[in-house]
């Protein structure tokens, strides 16, 4: 059945990455008073950029946390309809261990979102296509957000949109084909539109949960109707879960490890070892070509390709089972049976948006500046999305087989430092004390709705 | 090489005693003092505990059914040695524990006293899975330090260029020179003669008593069958989902380690036919798991180290427990996506279960109402314990295989397959 996808209502970030729109900046905000939360959204309610074709130079997005939407006037008998994760949030104490969040990542030490600073109530995503445009645009949002006394904001500037990430890699190349948008028409393989968005059916040909509510309490009718034809109205419908994770990348540390891990017994290091070594704890090049089709050397030729599977390197000679690509998204490499392995990768992904921060560099890091990924991510189901692929498969160190090995780039590695296995012939190459390369510096779970539950929010207690 | 057991020890607790024992629980959690409290580390073949509380409830004709105590080991036979030493070794947390429960005699009261009023609490498991039958503790932990032993050896030299077999003869030859390791040129001893003797006849001895009731089945099939579609017609979908405090206290038990317990409880429904229904196919898996699931894999799962079917109060109630890998979101998935039928065919007479179809169908496909109704009826473990922490039941099976690959020839090819293990 084909989907029909609410382009209009749905917000942008759904459709597209603004690829073209290469200056970013993220304010994370606190909803003081609700009146002057909801006079900010009438006034964001026309700038908010939607789903449908755009070709416009500025681009905005906004979603709230569940303190957000309460903070909104949203009543609890509807907020109850979110999934527990989010009305829990991110720094609740058991999900930060489950996530990883522990120790150097403790949200205790966050620079926002921690259990002590002000609630990240909403997020404002900015996006323009040059960097002047960006700060008007950020200059008015400040004015916006300030006239109305709404404080705790936190600007996060993402770096020029390039095309690596700070390690150096090339990155964002594979992304899932969502059924119902222009790209799935070339596409031989497709994920439903519900597994990204609520009110469409997911994976398992199902609504995920969503927040209904009795057509009652919207006279006005701004909302739309529950797709079951219950009768209710739908809050959630064309809206979504955004994971929101300030990652920051100790790219040094990162060189540092694989330039003494590939140093010879004589002190010597050829700059080639050192390259693949790295390749192989991401699973692709530096140019983005991927280990199972370029197992030996870089082939700048293969840098956006995302059509390969693991059906022909099983054992991980080429890509290792441990690679942070084979495990964040592992296709057909789950279990004796690349179908079923294939189609159980498929409930598991992520529409991600990420954006780097920091200064651009070429890998080593200026003194005292930050590196680091603002992770963005969109997903309909964040247990069985978002943080199944944190703990299962990114941080699990006995992820497919393995004993104890969680990602090597990304993962949360004990105190000892984490295993890193290189299978090889006639033996594998163990590498050993990993430290943590990446440690979370902020994060919440946003919900970006659609542009009628704004309207609605932006009417409420009238 | 022993069988493995899932025991079972439930008593009533005492009527004032609910509260305290709870509160009692969650402090001995919280402090991490269960493991000296009860000493289950030394406790000899345990594999894994939890002590749990099933709390009061209503069942669907309004009679209350007690609060009860209930702990469950997985531990290597025989269950006598088992029972005195959860007295001996443990009895200072067994003491506690129990005595909040109605008539347990206590600490001043002989051993042998203790130890048969435990044996008296036992309750009978309708189904017992073992991921691996006759792998006991003691071989777990010794191949896996057979397994740390090779890969410390490997790491110590440079095999860059040596050929498969060569290398495993290498290997075989440390193995074999290190007296502390030696046993593992040898494969591990099976099971005792009288557990296979029995086993092997139960395989053979169901079937055949069912033979004769084979005529029997054209006419007791069909109505059972329309009679069964016609209760399932009347189940409704679950709305119900947890609260947030319910699923905060499971959480703060679970992911600690490799695995985590899981317990949950449920009523059958009421009224004979699913009473029969259950009684039937809790057969059918008894004979699954002992006779074909008996070796690292629960039709396609392979995260389960122990897992149990448990009837309570006269089979008014049945429990599932189990120690599983990872995380319970990805057990859920495993489930939906892999045993589905079986979960169905099981909990489909379960009350709040997701309405099924044709006894195999809808229920556990029915995600979300899936994952709610099992978060809802899931039971927080305080007390558990797991003997390895650190190993998956995917290491636990590698590391056999890693043993057994010592022994014999192989060609270069094989040899290299085998050397993937490490």
């Amino acid at each position: 059945m084909a989907v029909r996808l609410d382009l209009n209502d749905i917000q942008g970030l759904f459709a597209r990455g603004y690829r073209e729109h290469r200056y970013a900046r993220f304010t994370i905000f606190t909803i003081g008073e609700a009146p002057a939360g909801r006079a900010l959204l009438e006034w964001l309610l026309p700038r908010i950029t939607t789903a449908a074709p755009f070709s416009g130079d500025v681009a905005l997005q906004v979603a709230f946390s569940a303190s957000g939407l309460r903070q909104l006037g949203l009543p609890d008998h509807v907020v109850t309809g979110f999934a527990a994760e989010f009305r829990q949030g991110m720094t609740n104490p058991n999900r930060s261990r489950f996530l990883g969040d522990t120790e150097e990542s403790d949200p205790r030490g966050w620079a926002w979102g921690g259990p002590d600073g002000p609630p990240a109530d909403g997020l404002l995503m900015l996006y323009a296509a040059d960097p002047g445009l960006l700060e008007r645009w950020q200059a008015e949002l400040r004015q916006q957000l300030g006239k109305r006394g709404i404080a705790g904001t936190t600007e996060l500037p993402a770096r020029e949109l390039g095309d690596t990430e700070p390690f150096g890699f090339h990155d964002g190349i594979s992304q899932p084909i969502i059924a119902g948008l222009p790209k799935a028409a070339q596409a031989e393989r497709t994920v439903p539109a519900g597994e990204f968005i609520l009110g469409y059916p997911n994976a398992r040909g199902q609504l995920a949960g969503r927040p209904l509510l009795p057509a009652s309490e919207d006279p006005s009718r701004l909302l739309l109707p529950d797709p079951t034809g219950s009768g209710a109205v739908d809050f959630g419908r064309n809206g979504t879960y955004l994971v929101f994770r300030q990652l920051e990348q100790d790219v040094e540390g990162f060189w540092q490890f694989v330039d003494a891990a590939t140093r010879r017994a004589d002190g010597s290091q050829d700059s080639g070892d050192r390259a693949a070594l790295a390749a192989k704890m991401v699973g692709r090049w530096p140019s983005g070509a991927p280990l199972v089709k370029a197992p030996d050397h870089d082939a700048p030729a293969l840098a956006d390709d995302n059509d390969f599977a693991y059906r022909d390197d099983p054992r991980g000679l080429a890509c290792p089972i441990g690679a942070h690509i084979r495990r964040a998204n592992p296709r057909d490499s789950l279990g004796p049976e690349p179908a079923a392995s294939l189609a159980a990768s498929d409930r598991h992904r992520l529409l991600r948006r990420a954006r780097s921060y920091g200064p651009a560099g070429d890998g080593i890091r200026s003194a005292g500046s930050e590196n680091g990924l603002y992770l963005i991510c969109l997903a309909a189901d964040l247990a069985r999305q978002f943080e199944f692929v944190q703990h299962t498969w990114l941080n699990n160190a006995t992820f497919n087989g393995l004993y104890d090995d969680a990602d090597p780039l990304t993962g949360q590695h004990h105190p000892a430092g984490a295993t890193f296995t290189v299978p090889a012939r006639p033996v594998r190459h163990r590498y050993r004390g990993l430290p943590q390369f990446v440690r979370t510096r902020g994060g919440a779970y946003f919900f970006l709705p659609g542009v009628s539950a704004v309207r609605y929010l932006a009417q409420l207690g009238r | 090489m022993p069988h493995q057991l899932g025991v079972t020890i439930r008593a009533q607790v005492a009527a004032d005693q609910v509260g305290p024992l709870r509160n009692w629980l969650a402090k001995v959690a919280q402090n991490g003092a269960a493991d000296s409290l009860f000493a289950f580390g030394h406790m000899r073949g345990l594999h894994f505990a939890k002590l749990f509380v099933l709390e009061e409830p209503t069942d669907s004709g309004g009679r209350p059914i007690p609060a009860s105590l209930v702990l469950m080991t997985e531990v290597d036979a025989p269950l006598r040695s088992h029972l005195a030493e959860l007295i001996d070794v443990g009895g200072d947390g067994i003491d506690e524990a129990f005595g909040f429960c109605a008539g347990y005699p206590g600490p001043v009261a002989q051993r042998r006293a203790r130890v048969a009023w435990l044996r008296r609490h036992l309750v009978r498991a309708s189904a017992v899975y073992v991921n691996t039958v006759g792998r006991g503790l003691e071989q777990i932990r010794q191949e896996a330090r057979l397994r740390d032993a090779l890969e410390d050896y490997l790491d110590q030299r440079d095999w860059d260029g040596r050929a498969p077999d060569d290398v495993r003869r290498e290997l075989q030859a440390y193995v074999a020179g290190r007296a502390d390791l030696a046993w593992a040129m040898k494969p591990p001893a099976p099971p005792s003669l009288r557990f296979r003797v029995r086993e092997a006849a139960h395989e053979v001895g169901v079937p055949l008593l069912l033979v004769p009731l084979l005529p029997a089945l054209p006419f007791v099939l069909p109505p059972w069958v329309v009679l069964l579609r016609l209760s399932e017609l009347r189940e409704r979908p679950v709305t119900q989902r947890p609260t947030l405090e319910h699923l905060d206290e499971l959480a703060s038990y679970e992911d600690f380690v490799t695995q985590n317990p899981f317990a949950v409880v449920g009523f059958v429904r009421p009224g004979l036919l699913r009473l029969v229904t259950m009684r039937v196919v809790m057969a059918a898996t008894d004979y699954g798991v002992r006779h074909v699931y008996n070796h690292a894999d629960l039709a396609g799962i392979k995260t389960i180290h122990f897992a149990r079917w448990v009837p309570l109060d006269n089979w008014r109630r049945m429990t599932f427990a189990s120690n599983y890998d990872g995380a319970v979101e990805a057990y859920n998935d495993d489930f939906i996506d892999q045993v589905w039928w079986g979960l169905n065919a099981t909990f489909g007479n379960a009350a709040a279960y997701p309405p099924t179809r044709w006894v195999f169908c809808g229920g556990a496909r029915y995600e979300q109402q899936f994952k709610n109704t099992l978060r809802i009826q899931q039971v927080p473990v305080p007390v558990w314990y797991t003997a390895y922490p650190a190993l998956s039941a995917v290491n636990i099976e590698n590391n056999a295989r890693i043993r057994a690959g010592l022994r014999g020839e192989m060609n270069p090819a094989d040899a290299g397959q085998w050397l993937s293990r490490l």
